[in-house]
Parts: structure tokens; sequence; C-alpha cells
């Protein structure tokens, strides 16, 4: 029989879902009015929205390939940690479509954005322009650029479409165990996210600065995305905790769980950040330290420091203690606090790219928020399409079982 | 010091959830200084017995705090002040690159501290314990569940608490001589 069933307990999506989906489209429209707006409003508004734009974008592709991610880890570990929030999970990664329709700006944008794209002759360096000749006829192409995006997207809405399609099946009886054919996706799945958002990483993100280099790169992007994406579950898991079913899903062991992952992540984040910062310091060669020199002058150097401090020292203190870790109401406030620190790490790798000086522009806070807003409605749409667990999955007794205390 | 003849009163029982059970009844029943012992792990048990606090991520910490200290003075001096080297033109005193050793040498004492703070908080090594003293304890290492009720408990009475026991269904009762 049907543990659910057995339990009285319903597990449709509460009302609220839709609701907030509402609510975060009209903050979706009304900031996108704002961002357009802007465009005209300042000088070269043109070049500030598509910079915001980048960075807005990174920011959200980030939670929706975090989540397929952290769901492909569950398909292969188990555990009543990834069964609580794997519709949360699911319903970030089923955005995807909406996330490749959101990179058409950015390719419209391409010749604002990269300096690669641009017309090599109006570069005074002599010694990037050499560079830039050099690579622009192998690897950084428009065609090259385009093409690759276009394998990225088919990949990751190939994995999201599958994990999907095998999840939705288990939501009625009579059907299929598919655990083996999560996992036969989620192992590959997982390399193949490892591959794409490297090249990701350098085509979007590392490309800004043709002449600059990590091969670690594409992990620190990585590891952003998982931890956004844990932070976001945390967030989500919250708010529907004020209703059933998941007041009744969600015991502090799973909450221990999610607060033992970011914990995880906030560590790695700060491994792959610090490797890459001693290397490059260490090695001090003019093609790799402008990095940094860049990004720890006129005044980018305090945002630097925020982030030491603020992204990693102070949330692992935070995290060390179990208590904290087993209460979703403490928990959801540090997960807020490191999204928001998400946003500023974008910030720091992207903008300096553009500007010598620290400058937060208008269009920097309000076209992340502006491309949040469809996002979120999209997510909170996709999360009240389904039932919070699938219930006739073989792990869903996990959940529904009472707590042993 | 004159040492108490009985170490306690042990039941023996069939099953972790029967040891479970009466490790909560006893507990309930006003008795606190109890153990038990089992061949494998049993979750919920050591809540059971009035087991909560756990010290050993304390001196875990402690252990790291310590060791990260060591590391980092440990550099400090040999680079900065016993012997110092131009290396790479960087100053003798360069953060970024003691950090590594920093963070082994927090990760080394913590995983130490980790395994003698557990050891000497549990009072291991521990050649002679009293509880061997029965013989079929030695089946707690196979198939069979004890419990026990030291006789330092304040509420222990020979006779009493081994009716008591002997209520809870188990499958033998046994004084423990010290």
């Amino acid at each position: 029989m049907n543990p659910a069933t057995a339990n009285h307990l319903d597990l449709t999506a509460p009302p609220v879902v839709k609701k907030i989906s509402q609510r975060s489209l009209v903050v979706g429209v009304i900031f996108s009015v704002a961002a357009v707006a802007g465009i005209f409003a300042f000088p070269n508004g043109r070049d500030q929205f598509y910079r915001a734009y980048l960075l807005g974008f990174m920011a959200w592709l980030g939670v929706a390939l975090g989540s397929m991610a952290i769901l492909m880890i569950r398909h292969l570990t188990g555990g009543g940690w990834g069964m609580v929030i794997r519709r949360i999970l699911g319903a970030a990664m089923r955005t995807l479509p909406l996330l490749a329709l959101l990179f058409v700006p950015i390719i419209l944008g391409m010749k604002t954005l990269y300096v690669w794209a641009r017309p090599l002759d109006a570069i005074a360096d002599k010694h990037l322009r050499e560079h830039l000749e050099d690579i622009t006829k192998t690897y950084l192409t428009t065609n090259g650029f385009f093409v690759r995006a276009v394998i990225y997207f088919a990949i990751w809405n190939l994995l999201s479409f599958l994990l999907s399609m095998w999840s939705k099946q288990t939501d009625h009886g009579g059907a299929p165990d598919n655990t083996q054919r999560f996992k036969a996706v989620a192992g590959p799945g997982l390399i193949l996210y490892g591959f794409t958002i490297s090249f990701a990483a350098i085509d979007w993100v590392m490309s800004l600065d043709p002449s600059w280099i990590s091969t670690i790169f594409g992990l620190v992007i990585l590891i952003g995305e998982v931890l956004s994406a844990m932070c976001f579950a945390v967030v989500v898991e919250r708010i529907l905790f004020n209703y059933k079913p998941m007041s009744e899903m969600l015991k502090p062991d799973f909450v221990h769980d999610h607060g033992k992952w970011m914990l995880a992540f906030t560590m790695v984040w700060a491994y792959f950040n610090f490797s890459q910062w001693l290397i490059i310091w260490a090695g001090n060669l003019p093609s790799e330290i402008t990095f940094y020199l860049n990004r720890l002058s006129g005044g980018w150097g305090s945002i630097g420091l925020v982030l030491a401090v603020f992204h990693f020292a102070v949330p692992f203190a935070i995290l060390l203690s179990r208590p904290f870790k087993r209460d979703i109401r403490k928990l959801v406030w540090l997960a807020v606090w490191l999204l928001l620190m998400r946003y500023v790490d974008l910030f720091w790798i992207i903008e300096p790219n553009f500007s010598k000086t620290l400058s937060l522009t208008w269009a920097d806070v309000v076209v992340p928020i502006a491309i949040g807003g469809f996002w979120l409605a999209y997510f909170f749409r996709n999360l009240g399409a389904l039932p919070l667990l699938p219930a006739y999955d073989p792990s869903a007794g996990e959940v529904l079982e009472p707590a042993h205390e | 010091m004159k040492r108490d003849p009985i170490y306690g009163i042990m039941a023996e029982f069939d099953s972790a959830q029967a040891l479970i059970d009466a490790a909560k009844l006893t507990h309930e029943a006003g008795y606190k200084k109890i153990d038990a012992y089992s061949p494998f792990p049993i979750e919920g048990l050591a809540e059971e017995v009035g087991f909560h606090h756990d010290e050993v991520p304390l001196v875990v910490l402690i252990g790291g705090i310590i060791g990260g200290l060591t590391g980092y003075a440990m550099q400090y001096w040999m680079s900065a002040v016993d012997y110092p080297l131009n290396i790479g033109g960087k100053p003798p005193h360069s953060w970024p690159s003691f950090i590594i050793i920093t963070f082994e040498m927090t990760i080394l004492f913590a995983g130490i501290s980790a395994v003698f703070g557990m050891l000497a908080l549990n009072g291991l090594p521990m050649p002679y314990h009293p509880v061997f003293n029965v013989p079929r304890f030695a089946l707690a290492s196979k198939d069979r569940f004890f419990l026990i009720v030291f006789s330092s408990d304040k509420k222990y009475n020979p006779a009493e608490t081994r009716r008591f026991l002997e209520s809870l269904a188990p499958r033998s009762v046994s004084e423990v001589p010290s």
C-alpha cells in the first residue's frame, strides 16, 4: 500500500506556491521595465545592462544547474535528505528551458560584452591584439560561442528531461522502479555537468578577460552553483515548512544533512578560490596576476575581503554548530545570506573586467532581480505542478515514516 | 578506598528492541547510572541510557585550533625569524604560502585529538572491567544484549533492583562482582 495514503497525507504543494509564482512574475515585469528604462536613461546604459544581465543570468543559472547536480548526487547516494527536497530541486532543474531562452540577450550583446567579439583593430594594447588574433581564429569565434552554447543547453535539458520524466512516473501506483535508470543517468550526468560547466564558465565569464587563464576557474563556478542550489532549497523548504505536507516530512535529521552540505560546499568554495589565488600569487606572472591586481585595487579589494570573511569564515564558524544546522528556522537565515554572497562573488568576478574602480550600477541591482522574478515565477509554477514527494518511489518511505523522537 | 564488592546487576536480553525498551523503562524508573552492551551499534540506545552530551567535538575543535596556531607559528619562526630566505622576491613573512601547512596541521591535530580524546573520555585502555566477571557476558560480542545498573546508583538496592530487572522479562539476571 502507498505509505502516503496510509498516513492520510496530501502531497500536493500548498496554494501559497501559486501566489508566490504570480507575485514573482509581477516583480519580474516591473523590474524588466525599469531595466529597459535604464538602458535609455543612462549615458552608457546599454553597456551596464549587458554586464548586469550576464551577472544575473549566471546567478540564476547557478541555482538551476546546481539543483540538477545535487539531484544527481542524491540518485547516486540515496538518503532521506535528498528525498525531502527532491521536488524542489526538480522544479529548479526544470527551469532550464527558460534559461536557454534567457541566454538569447547574451548572444545579442556579445559585441558589447566580449572584447574578442569586436574588431581587433580597435585594440590599443599590442600584446593583447596579437594574442587575440591567434585565439579568435581557433576557439573564441562567434560561431563557436553560439554552437557551444547550444550544445551545453542541449545536454542540460536532456538530463533534466530524463530525470523529470522518470520521477513523474513514480507519482502514481503501479509505477516501475526507476532507481537503476536514475543511477545510470546520474553518474555520467555529473561528469557531463563538470565538463559542460567548465567550458561554459570559460566561454561566458573567463573570456571577458581573454588574456587571463585559470584551469580551476570552471570548478570555482561549479562549486558556487551547487552552494547556491543547496541554500535555495533550504529557503524553499522553510517556506513550505509552514504548510502541509512539508511540515510533516521535514525532520531535524534532514535539515541537519542540508546544513552539512552547506558547510561542505562553503569549505570547497574557499578551497578552490584559495587554490586559484595561491598558485597565481606564487607564480606572479604578468598574464595571470592581472586578475587579482584588478580585483584588489580601486576599492575592489574591500569586496574581496568581504567575500573571505562573510562568504567563508563567518558561515563556516556558524555551520560548525550542530544545534544550528538542525533548526530550519535558524539555518534559513544563513542560506539567505549565502545566496546574497553568491551574488557578491559573481559581481566581484564579472564587474572588475569593465571597471577599474568599485562601482555598483543601477543595472547591477535591477537586472538580476528582473531575471529572478521571471525565474522564480517559473520555478514556483513547476513546484506546484507535481506533488512534493514522488509517493511511489521506493525511498519515499524514509520521508513519510514518523520521526524517532 | 574501600571498593563495593558488587559492581552492579546485569540483565540479559534477546533482541536490540528488547534492550532499548528495557533501558527506557529503567531510566524512567529513576536509575541514572546504567549502561548497555550490544554486539553492534543500536540507533537511539545512547539516548535511552541517558547519554546526551558528546564531548568529543569540543576536544576536536580545541585540538584543531591548537594545531592551526602551531603550524602557523612554526612556519613564521622558520621563514621569518630563524632562517629567512628570499623566495621569488616575496617577503619572509608571506601568509598565503603558510596557509596550506597551517590547514594540514589543523587537520592532523584535530584527527589525533578525535582518536585520543575518544579513548580518554571512554577511559580506555582499560585492562580490567568487572562486567567480564559474568561468564555469559562473552555473548555480548555475539548475539545477546545486556543492561547493567551500577551499584553506585543512588536508587540501587540489591534485592529491589534485581526484582525490577526481572520484571522486564530478561533472559537472565546476574550480579556482577567487582
